[in-house]
């Protein structure tokens, strides 16, 4: 379909753009990081500038919460029906953390592991999920923590690829 | 190549609209079934498997760690949440397996949903241990791992199951997306194949049209090396004449480049100015119209202008040819001015040889004319010489001097003859005349040279004898004169004889000259007949002559109408015969009897000459003065006139052709004044005695004429009729056969002996008292009246009766121009009275002798 063709590549032009023109003055405005005084969700590590906790950064639910959490709606092939998918955009973590690498190594309770590569980190992008249909998830419904992409709004979602990179059950991200 | 037949032409068409229209369905088909694979594609694309495989034989793995986990738990309680995480994780995955959108298929599959079931059923029950305090788990662990043991195989049966459905699965769509595929390779083929095929036929047509294309260029290459090489001026123009092309022949001819011609107007540019209106309303008018001009307008000379001014007849071939632009016209334009030339030139050297023709035959004529005065001069003073006293030797050479001059005037007559033939000025006469008279004039003329050659002559008629004739007596005399001088000059003690025979068709006599003479041979009869011809013998020689003779006879006849010829067997004698159309007609008026012509010298007259040349009038006095008469001279017309004004003459010998003032014009002057002479003859002395000469003569007011040279007795004759009261009416002279009598006294008596006296003295005074009372009657009744014919005819008839020819001809003259509807000249309605009054004189005369 052209649609699913010409959109991705005008889409990953505007996307390298904003990415190239808005770098610098992302890492200038991070913030510092808090510790985190809950259960940890995640844990941050690698090509970072921002920690909180020795060289990584590390988030509990409050931290996540307090990061301007968006929520998108869309089906996924793993579950039935309109999801409501609530958390941090992956670009907005990724400042927050500094990240300076081309690509990041997410790992999953269960050791499943995937590499996101930095064209993925865009706005209107993946987001880090952490509420689905509002409420928290548990481990064995893929909690705590979902890499969700808009897979319903950008068809350039609809690949194998990004199904692969749709990682749950995620606890770890270390940035190359 | 121009195409030879339509459906040819037409094929190459057909079949490609044919495949083009299996192209356009092979493109809807293609694209119908792209948009299947697209939608395919589409399905693909959105990749709704996800990693199936690993994800169903994760299951399995996750199922063994969460085994492994529980019996590590039952020796280590500290690993209780270890084992809580790895059912969490089995329970997560499993839930996958349930709800997740791609392996909705899969559950509808039996062999799938029982080990599922089966899972679900350990799961639901295994929730609360898991969920339960340590204690509580740890106790439930061994029971936990055996449940665990026991569905280990469904969980491998599920994973195992779903394995064989996917790839089931993926093989069927496979197999799809190949049908998909090969049936557009086929449509592709197909379109492919059209597409070929539409090339092919664009190729072919392409071809075709660049054949046609050269072609077009081959001819229209071709025209426009006619156009180029044509020596005419080719001018197009379009429907409002404004020029178009202009060839090389043009230019050279007008002097224009096709760049200034081009975008004129043809007319104002090619035609001068002065004629460019006349030819737009006239000549060129449908050019205005726009219109095709019609056969007679296609060609057309006309005058045509260069660019300098130069002015040159022109052949103008125009038409009208329809061109994709609009209507053209096509002119070729030839300059003929050469032509012209040319023509011109040769009608300017034709004139001039006709006119050198005429000038020589007139010349020819001048000649012999100018040289019958000095030789009548001659023979006049030798006539003049016989009255004096002459010694014998000198009247024998007196004779032979005069025959020398006869013969002289004889050669230039002949010559004059010619020469009068050569200018065409020859007519026939038609009047009636006596042919016996005729034929024994020409033997009482030619008797004497016969009598010298010892000859007998004479004529007698073979067949019916007849009498009168109408013709031209004159110019029969001549030929026959002719014959007959010939006849006698070749001929010694001989008998030449003159047959003369009506033939059958009662229109033509044939006159035959017979001699016993010499003969001659039959290879010269031919060329007697030409002009200047004559024979080589001594006897020719010794005749002499011009060989004109034979030549002018030939014309004479031809002239007359009729035919000339001879026979001839040399040594035995010759035949000439002449065959001559003449009419008979009733014996007319008989003139007086011939003796009466040798009259007695006339009582002395006063007589006025009026001659220019001095000779002439030398000769014409003495012959005068020798008979007694007593003479006036004047040297021209004006001269005469002046006498004729101041004297009383009895008659007035008057020349035709005179300086100042000519013959006929001093006539009417005269005849116009009242001087004394006013009234008296006037007789024309004439050379050219034509018929229509004589009649200007008669015009003038002349009353009688005689001819050049003048010869004695024929002046005496003239001279008497002249002055004896002789009818003035008719143009006459004694001479000739054209006199008409007053009365025909044979007639007259002729009737007086049919009546009886008594009768014919009743018939007398009636008809006299008639013809008086219709005369008086005619003088002045107008021209128009309607019963004047009748009366006119009437009194013809009594007047023919009495033998009254010259009053009978004046009446049918009247007749006839009144039959032909022309109005009667009053002058010749008064003259009748005269006519009548001298006819009846004439009449009471002869019954008073009777």
């Amino acid at each position: 379909m052209p649609r699913s063709l010409l959109q991705p590549t005008l889409a990953l032009l505007v996307r390298l753009t904003l990415v190239m023109a808005l770098s610098l003055p992302l890492r200038a405005m991070a913030q510092d990081l808090a510790p985190p005084e809950g259960e940890v969700l995640l844990t941050v590590s690698g090509e970072i500038t921002q920690t909180n906790v020795g060289a990584t950064a590390q988030f509990d639910r409050r931290l996540l919460e307090s990061m301007q959490p968006v929520t998108i709606a869309t089906t996924t092939i793993w579950t039935d029906g309109v999801q409501q998918f609530t958390g941090i955009p992956l670009i907005r973590l990724m400042r927050a953390v500094g990240a300076s690498g081309h690509r990041l190594k997410a790992t999953a309770i269960n050791d499943y592991a995937v590499d996101i590569p930095s064209s993925d980190w865009v706005e209107n992008g993946p987001i880090v999920a952490y509420l689905r249909n509002g409420a928290p998830m548990s481990v064995r419904d893929k909690g705590p923590l979902w890499i969700v992409y808009p897979y319903d709004t950008n068809p350039a979602y609809q690949g194998e690829v990004i199904y692969a990179r749709s990682i749950w059950q995620l606890d770890r991200i270390i940035v190359e | 190549m121009i195409p030879t037949t339509e459906p040819e032409a037409r094929m190459p068409w057909g079949r490609t609209s044919a495949v083009v229209l299996v192209l356009v369905l092979c493109i809807a088909l293609v694209g119908g079934l792209a948009w299947i694979v697209l939608r395919e594609l589409d399905a693909l694309s959105r990749a709704n498997s996800d990693n199936l495989q690993w994800s169903l034989a994760q299951a399995d793995v996750e199922f063994l760690h969460f085994r492994l986990e529980l019996e590590q738990a039952r020796h280590d309680p500290s690993r209780l949440d270890q084992v809580r995480r790895r059912f969490d994780i089995f329970f997560s995955r499993m839930a996958t397996l349930e709800k997740g959108e791609v392996f909705r298929t899969l559950r509808a599959d039996p062999a799938y949903d029982l080990p599922r079931s089966h899972v679900r059923e350990f799961l639901d029950q295994a929730v609360p241990l898991i969920d339960s305090p340590d204690a509580r788990l740890a106790a439930a662990l061994p029971q936990l791992a055996q449940t665990a043991e026991r569905i280990s195989e469904d969980v491998r049966n599920l994973s195992l199951e779903g394995l064989a459905a996917f790839a089931q699965i993926s093989d069927s769509r496979r197999t799809g997306l190949i049908r998909t595929l090969l049936i557009i390779a086929a449509v592709l083929a197909g379109l492919m194949a059209g597409l070929v095929l539409l090339s092919v036929s664009f190729f072919r047509l392409a071809r075709l049209s660049q054949t046609r294309a050269r072609d077009l260029q081959r001819t229209a290459g071709r025209l426009r090396t006619i156009v180029e090489t044509s020596l005419d001026a080719i001018v197009v123009t379009d429907a409002h004449g404004t020029i178009r092309e202009f060839n090389p022949a043009a230019q050279r001819i007008f002097g224009y480049s096709r760049e200034e011609a081009r975008g004129q107007n043809a007319i104002d540019l090619l035609f001068p100015a002065t004629m460019a209106e006349s030819l737009r309303g006239g000549q060129l008018r449908f050019l205005d119209r726009a219109r095709a001009p019609q056969a007679h307008e296609k060609l057309l000379e006309i005058t045509a202008v260069d660019r300098l001014g130069r002015q040159f007849p022109a052949e103008l071939s125009i038409d009208r040819a329809e061109a994709d632009s609009g209507r053209l016209f096509v002119a070729y334009l030839r300059d003929i001015s050469r032509r012209k030339a040319a023509e011109e030139g040769l009608t300017i050297a034709r004139d001039r040889a006709l006119a050198g023709e005429r000038a020589k035959a007139e010349f020819l004529a001048v000649m012999s004319h100018e040289m019958r005065t000095p030789l009548n001069g001659l023979l006049g003073s030798m006539q003049l010489l016989r009255d004096h006293h002459l010694t014998e030797p000198q009247s024998d050479l007196l004779d032979r001097m005069q025959s020398s001059g006869r013969l002289l005037l004889g050669l230039v007559n002949d010559v004059l003859d010619l020469a009068k033939f050569e200018a065409g000025k020859m007519r026939p006469e038609t009047q009636p005349f006596s042919l016996p008279r005729l034929l024994d004039g020409v033997i009482e003329t030619a008797a004497p040279m016969a009598e010298q050659n010892r000859n007998r002559l004479g004529w007698r008629w073979i067949g019916a004898p007849s009498d009168t004739v109408i013709g031209d007596a004159r110019r029969l005399r001549q030929v026959l004169l002719n014959l007959v001088g010939n006849a006698v000059k070749f001929t010694r003690d001989g008998e030449i004889e003159i047959e003369t025979e009506w033939l059958k068709d009662g229109r033509t006599v044939e006159f035959r000259v017979i001699d016993d003479g010499i003969g001659i041979a039959e290879a010269d009869l031919e060329r007697i007949f030409q002009d200047f011809e004559t024979l080589d013998s001594s006897y020719a020689r010794q005749a002499g002559g011009t060989g004109l003779g034979l030549g002018i006879a030939r014309r004479l006849a031809e002239m007359l109408g009729g035919e000339i010829g001879a026979e001839s067997e040399p040594g035995e004698g010759s035949l000439f015969w002449l065959r001559l159309p003449l009419e008979p007609t009733a014996p007319p008026a008989r003139s007086l009897p011939r003796q009466q012509a040798t009259r007695a010298l006339p009582a002395p007259l006063d007589l006025l000459l009026v001659e220019d040349n001095e000779i002439n009038r030398f000769v014409a006095r003495e012959m005068l003065l020798a008979d007694g008469h007593r003479v006036t001279e004047a040297s021209d017309g004006s001269a005469g006139v002046d006498w004729a004004e101041k004297h009383h003459f009895d008659a007035i010998l008057m020349d035709i052709s005179m300086p100042v003032l000519d013959g006929p014009r001093a006539t009417r002057r005269i005849r116009a004044g009242s001087g004394p002479s006013a009234q008296a003859p006037i007789i024309a002395v004439t050379a050219h005695a034509l018929p229509e000469e004589i009649a200007r003569f008669q015009d003038a007011g002349m009353t009688h004429y005689i001819s050049k040279p003048l010869d004695r007795e024929e002046l005496r004759e003239v001279l008497a009729s002249a002055t004896t009261k002789e009818p003035p009416a008719s143009f006459t002279s004694p001479a000739k056969p054209r006199q008409v009598t007053l009365l025909d006294t044979d007639q007259i008596a002729t009737l007086w002996a049919g009546l009886g006296l008594e009768a014919s003295q009743h018939l007398y005074h009636s008809f006299l008292t008639e013809t008086d009372e219709i005369v008086a009657s005619l003088a002045d009744a107008p021209p128009d009246q309607p019963e004047l014919e009748i009366i006119v005819h009437k009194c013809a008839g009594s007047c023919g009766t009495f033998g009254m020819v010259a009053l009978r001809r004046a009446l049918n003259r009247i007749e006839m121009t009144l039959k032909r509807g022309q109005p009667v000249p009053s002058a010749d309605l008064a003259a009748l009275a005269d006519l009548w009054a001298r006819s009846r004189q004439a009449l009471e005369a002869w019954r008073h002798a009777a």
